[in-house]
């Protein structure tokens, strides 16, 4: 039997009409904030288009982002994206393959190339010729290197391949390095999260494909859809920061009203993603609904941000009176965290570019 | 289906507001214009519920402002979708259920019928070389058909 042509042809041997292709396409729109109308020509590009072929690295990583991208067992409206893509090549889950694993990635380069798409989760160490992490004696940095010299697109999924996530954290003992630290010949789309949201990722695959383009992207290379508001724009407890209504612990009468949680540590104001509006398994909640402050897992060097507890306002040195006061004014509220993101944000990022230098980033 | 059995936003034990936030009004005054939009042009709108502020308590009161019409249908494709015609006729509630019966997107569509539920001319097409290729079956039972698929054709 032939290879079908189109997406459209491979669903309909599967005795799956172009209803599938609806209904994901008004779920795409939706997730990613395009208008409702936009859905009839996502379902035309995607019943059109071919099968992406997708090669998926995993590096210095801890498999929570595979984890997150195929959490689901029954075929669900969420997973049509797997009907989407070929998944050539799949470290962790091909592990117990071996060597046909590696020459599935090596044929699949080979037959698409300049065409396949390279995922990668973890990040890549460069300390000492990158010996911290190999993969069938291959090093990730030469491993990295010789699968993307012919794809089309980087997608750099998790805050390890973003940004360096964990394994970047102080000291960084093994030169983490994040994707586009390495990759500079290649577009590369950041999608960090610890673990990213799994809409984030299928959405970005699946637009990709519809339009035959990449989405529009912010300053750290994030899809502005998933990334373009903060968690503090878009969260429920918004109503209690601007009223100044704050738990200071999280068992006291405040934590039991709902009220917000930015004195007992939230990251909301600094970290973009859409947790707030997509959320967690399967839209039930997110860690804010849930009682804990924000991490801001999708910021860069989350982890080494002073504390997961301390107030943004302690980290930057302004006193948690003048954060309380602007928050009480309502309206200049969003322009007190802001101010503090960025100073917050500008002070890691010197401090890591220190460390970056002490550990010969630069060696790849 | 009916309307008591239909799938609804809310998450027992979560602490979101739930009360009415003043949208629905502002949405129906929207359907009403996207409405008369489509009696005078045919233009058809899809509102995207997830986009917007909703409460609880606001998607209840659409839903229950809008009613119920003559017709509604069940969809079982990659999960399952609930499609009907609100008491306003040209006004459609399209419901996807992803995972879990959540729901993933909601949309309420002002047109004649949402293209959802017709058939694709494509579709069309693959169910002709079914049928024909069930016909030319030499075992062909018509009495009890197999449900052939396009791979078997192939
Ligand atoms: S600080 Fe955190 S809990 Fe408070 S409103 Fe902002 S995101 Fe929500």
């Amino acid at each position: 039997m032939n290879e079908p042509a189109t997406l459209g042809e491979a669903l309909s041997r599967r005795g799956i009409s172009r209803r599938a292709f609806l209904k994901y396409s008004a779920y795409l729109a939706s997730v990613m904030a395009l208008p409702a109308s936009a859905s009839q020509a996502i379902a035309q590009g995607l019943a059109k288009a071919r099968r992406q072929s997708v090669i998926w690295l995993s590096f210095q990583e801890c498999t929570g982002c595979t984890e997150s991208i195929t959490r689901s067992s029954s075929p669900t409206l969420e997973d049509l994206i797997f009907d989407l893509i070929s998944l050539d090549y799949h470290h962790t889950l091909m592990s117990v393959s071996g060597d046909a694993a590696e020459h599935a990635r090596e044929a699949a380069m080979k037959e698409n190339k300049g065409k396949y798409i390279v995922v990668v989760d973890g990040s890549v160490p460069l300390k000492d010729d990158g010996i911290y992490s190999t993969i069938a004696g291959i090093t990730n940095l030469q491993m990295l290197k010789d699968t993307v010299k012919d794809a089309a697109a980087v997608v750099a999924v998790g805050s390890c391949a973003a940004f360096g996530g964990i394994p970047h954290a102080r000291p960084n003992p093994t030169g983490a390095a994040s994707i586009t630290d390495i990759v500079k010949d290649k577009p590369v789309i950041n999608i960090p999260g610890c673990p990213p949201i799994p809409e984030a990722m299928t959405g970005t695959l699946a637009y990709i494909l519809s339009f035959g383009k990449l989405p529009e992207l912010d300053h750290l290379a994030r899809p502005k859809a998933f990334f373009g508001e903060t968690i503090h724009d878009r969260c429920y407890r918004r109503p209690f920061y601007d009223k100044g209504l704050f738990a200071e612990s999280f068992d006291d009468e405040g934590a039991r009203k709902g009220y917000c949680l930015y004195k007992v540590g939230c990251k909301g104001p600094i970290a973009y993603n859409a947790c707030a509006t997509l959320k967690w398994n399967h839209g039930t909640s997110f860690p804010i609904q849930s009682g804990h402050g924000c991490l801001g897992c999708s910021e860069p060097h989350f982890w080494d941000q002073g504390g997961f507890y301390k107030p943004l306002a302690a980290h930057a040195g302004v006193s948690a009176p003048l954060i309380g006061a602007a928050a009480v004014a309502g309206a200049a509220a969003g322009g007190a965290a802001a101010w503090i993101a960025r100073r917050h944000q500008q002070r890691y990022l010197a401090e890591t570019e220190a460390i970056d230098r002490s550990v010969g980033k630069d060696k790849g | 289906m009916t309307q008591q059995t239909r799938h609804t936003h809310t998450v027992p034990g979560c602490a979101e507001p739930d009360g009415p936030t003043g949208m629905m009004h502002a949405l129906l005054r929207e359907i009403a214009d996207a409405l008369e939009r489509f009696v005078a042009t045919g233009e058809v709108t899809a509102i995207d519920m997830r986009g917007l502020p909703l409460s609880d308590a606001d998607r209840v009161g659409i839903e229950q402002q809008l009613g119920q019409g003559e017709v509604s249908a069940l969809l079982t494709v990659a999960g399952q979708s609930e499609i009907w015609e609100t008491a306003i006729s040209g006004v459609w509630w399209v419901r996807h259920l992803g995972a879990s019966g959540g729901v993933a997107a909601e949309e309420i569509v002002i047109t004649r019928l949402p293209e959802i539920l017709a058939t694709h001319p494509d579709d069309a097409r693959d169910g002709l070389v079914r049928l024909r290729a069930m016909l030319a079956a030499p075992s062909a039972d018509t009495t009890s058909p197999h449900i052939a698929t396009t791979e078997d054709a192939a």
